[in-house]
């Protein structure tokens, strides 16, 4: 079955390009015709899962698969870990700095966006261990432009 | 016809590949040494003009204007045209205009604050609802529209659906000009003297509601040495501050603040907006936009150009001197409103303001000239990226190896062109 794989380091704190793995990734389902509609909630999930990763962690890494019947997001890093998941899933709830709330992130809606955007989220995560987000995004059929 | 914005003079191409790396919809490429140009593709930003070292390619624009004497001659003045005199008050520049044989010229100022209180009203009404998709994204710059419905179409809806200043008042002159000289519309040509190369099919405008409002459209370079002339002799006599064209107005500076980046939003009350000028930033920005980083802001104006629509490629005065006579006119001219709330509001409510047809029918303005790519064909130009030397130094005539890659996924390009995978593919290194 076709699938197809990317992945990019993601550099801590590095706020220039943070950013660029969400944005290759949204170009390249726009170029294999994934409706437009769904492109917008994965990059929306890309981009905060990213921008999490590099705010937060260390060695990010981000991973794209794509599959005739599903598209998953698999961003984790080595950060300090999410100490109580489900307190983190509450809308407005941060743990950002000041620092970060003035650079416009860190409004605590980060994960509840991304759980509200794909069709499936899983969090893995241990304190001091890091964390893994594993979004998924079903693909019906006619959500492609040619299938084949 | 979509895209014919520009021509290209292919006896003088060299096939250097500068517009090829400049277009931002990798809409040309190099074949044989000279440039092929895929008008489908073609949003009229003019990148390519500004970059082509061998004046091969051309803005439609018209640089020559014979104006036909049986009809009624009126000019609307892109606010950039004050822009280009400095120390000039702009009702003399409007006179100088009118000296090169126009029956009428118009002036925008008014309109701009129409259009800016619509801007205002829209955001008040939907802010609570989010009805509308927000952020709003300003319909004046078209070649962002043209962006927008071939990169982005998920954002046509963010589009505001107020109608351009430049098309309000394009209409309210014609019904004007025929009451007064009582003639009928036919009799009538109306031409926009702009900066902007994309605005060259006039029948082809970004709107639909837009086809037919401008006659004929006119670049500022073309005009520029005879208004030159114009404007001298108008400095030379005493002041007069009386104008006897209906149209003309009395500018004051908000035309010319508009004319510059962020001039749109500036004189606005609303928090929440930005402004956002030149290509690279814009795609940035709209990539931003679709991934929701911006949700919370309520209006954003974009320009192509660089420092905004004075940064225009069919204008004659460098970008930065134009931005200083902008801001000298700010200080002397101000941006007052001046126009009673009450009856704009009225104009408002009746619905005057808005588009006919919404920025969302666009969707199918770029028909679906590429083909979508199957998942084997993505991973197979992932393979062939692997290969490539990564350079981009578009000798094979592609922009980029990625690009390449998928032309030659495509059928559209041979591996034989790059110069990597010719020695590959001749056993040189032997290692695929």
């Amino acid at each position: 079955m076709a699938a197809l794989k990317k992945s990019f380091q993601l550099k801590s704190r590095d706020f220039m390009h943070a950013g660029e793995a969400s944005i290759s990734v949204q170009n390249m389902l726009k170029q294999i015709g994934i409706e437009p509609a769904l492109i917008r909630r994965v990059a929306i999930c890309a981009y905060e899962g990213e921008m999490n990763a590099v705010t937060h962690g260390e060695n990010g890494n981000f991973r794209i698969e794509v599959n005739t019947d599903k598209i998953i997001l698999d961003i984790s890093d080595e950060g300090p870990g999410i100490e109580d998941i489900e307190k983190a899933m509450e809308k407005g709830f941060s743990t950002a700095t000041e620092e970060y709330r003035e650079m416009g992130f860190g409004a605590g809606m980060g994960l509840p966006n991304m759980e509200t955007n794909s069709d499936r989220m899983d969090i893995e995560s241990e304190k001091g261990q890091g964390t893994r987000v594993v979004m998924r995004f079903s693909l019906s059929p006619g959500s492609r432009k040619n299938e084949t | 016809m979509i895209g014919e914005y520009v021509t290209f003079q292919l006896d003088k191409c060299t096939g250097c590949a500068h517009c090829v790396k400049a277009c931002p919809t990798r809409a040309i490429r190099i074949r044989s040494l000279k440039a092929v140009h895929h008008p489908d593709l073609c949003i009229g930003c003019g990148e390519c003009l500004r970059v082509c070292p061998e004046g091969v390619i051309q803005s439609n624009v018209e640089s020559r204007f014979p104006l036909d004497p049986d009809k009624t001659n009126a000019a609307i003045i892109s606010p950039v045209l004050y822009s280009q005199f400095p120390d000039t008050m702009p009702c003399d520049v409007l006179r100088a205009v009118k000296e090169m044989g126009f029956d009428h010229v118009v002036d925008l100022s008014f309109h701009l604050e129409m259009f800016q209180f619509a801007v205002e009203g829209f955001i008040a009404q939907n802010r609570e609802t989010r009805q509308a998709p927000f952020p709003l994204i300003s319909p004046i710059c078209p070649v962002v529209i043209r962006l927008i419905a071939l990169k982005h179409p998920t954002l046509l809806d963010n589009i505001l659906p107020i109608r351009r200043p430049a098309v309000m008042i394009a209409d309210d002159v014609r019904k004007k000009l025929q009451s007064i000289h009582n003639i009928t519309a036919s009799e009538i040509e109306i031409f926009h003297i702009t900066p902007c190369p994309s605005k060259a099919l006039s029948q082809e405008m970004v709107l639909k509601d837009e086809i037919g409002s401008v006659d004929r459209t006119i670049g500022i370079n073309a005009v520029y040495p005879e208004l030159c002339k114009h404007v001298e002799n108008i400095r030379e006599m005493e002041l007069d501050i009386y104008d006897t064209d209906p149209f003309a107005n009395i500018p004051n500076a908000r035309g010319p603040m508009w004319s510059k980046s962020g001039g749109e939003i500036n004189p606005l009350r609303d928090e929440g907006m930005l402004s956002v000028s030149g290509l690279q930033e814009i795609r940035r920005c709209l990539e931003k936009i679709e991934m929701g980083v911006f949700d919370e802001m309520n209006y954003i104006e974009l320009r192509v150009c660089p420092q905004g629509c004075l940064g225009g490629p069919l204008t004659a005065v460098d970008r930065h001197m134009a931005k200083q006579t902008v801001q000298k006119l700010v200080r002397t001219f101000g941006v007052n409103r001046r126009l009673p709330p009450y009856k704009l509001q009225r104009l408002y409510d009746r619905g005057w303001f808005f588009a006919n047809i919404r920025p969302s029918d666009l969707t199918g303005y770029y028909p679906d000239q590429r083909q979508a790519l199957t998942i084997d064909q993505m991973q197979e130009i992932e393979n062939l990226l692997s290969l490539l030397p990564g350079i981009d130094c578009a000798v094979c005539g592609a922009p980029d190896c990625r690009t390449f890659a998928e032309d030659v996924v495509r059928g559209r390009a041979r591996r034989s062109d790059c110069f990597r995978l010719r020695e590959i593919d001749n056993g040189k290194e032997g290692d695929t």
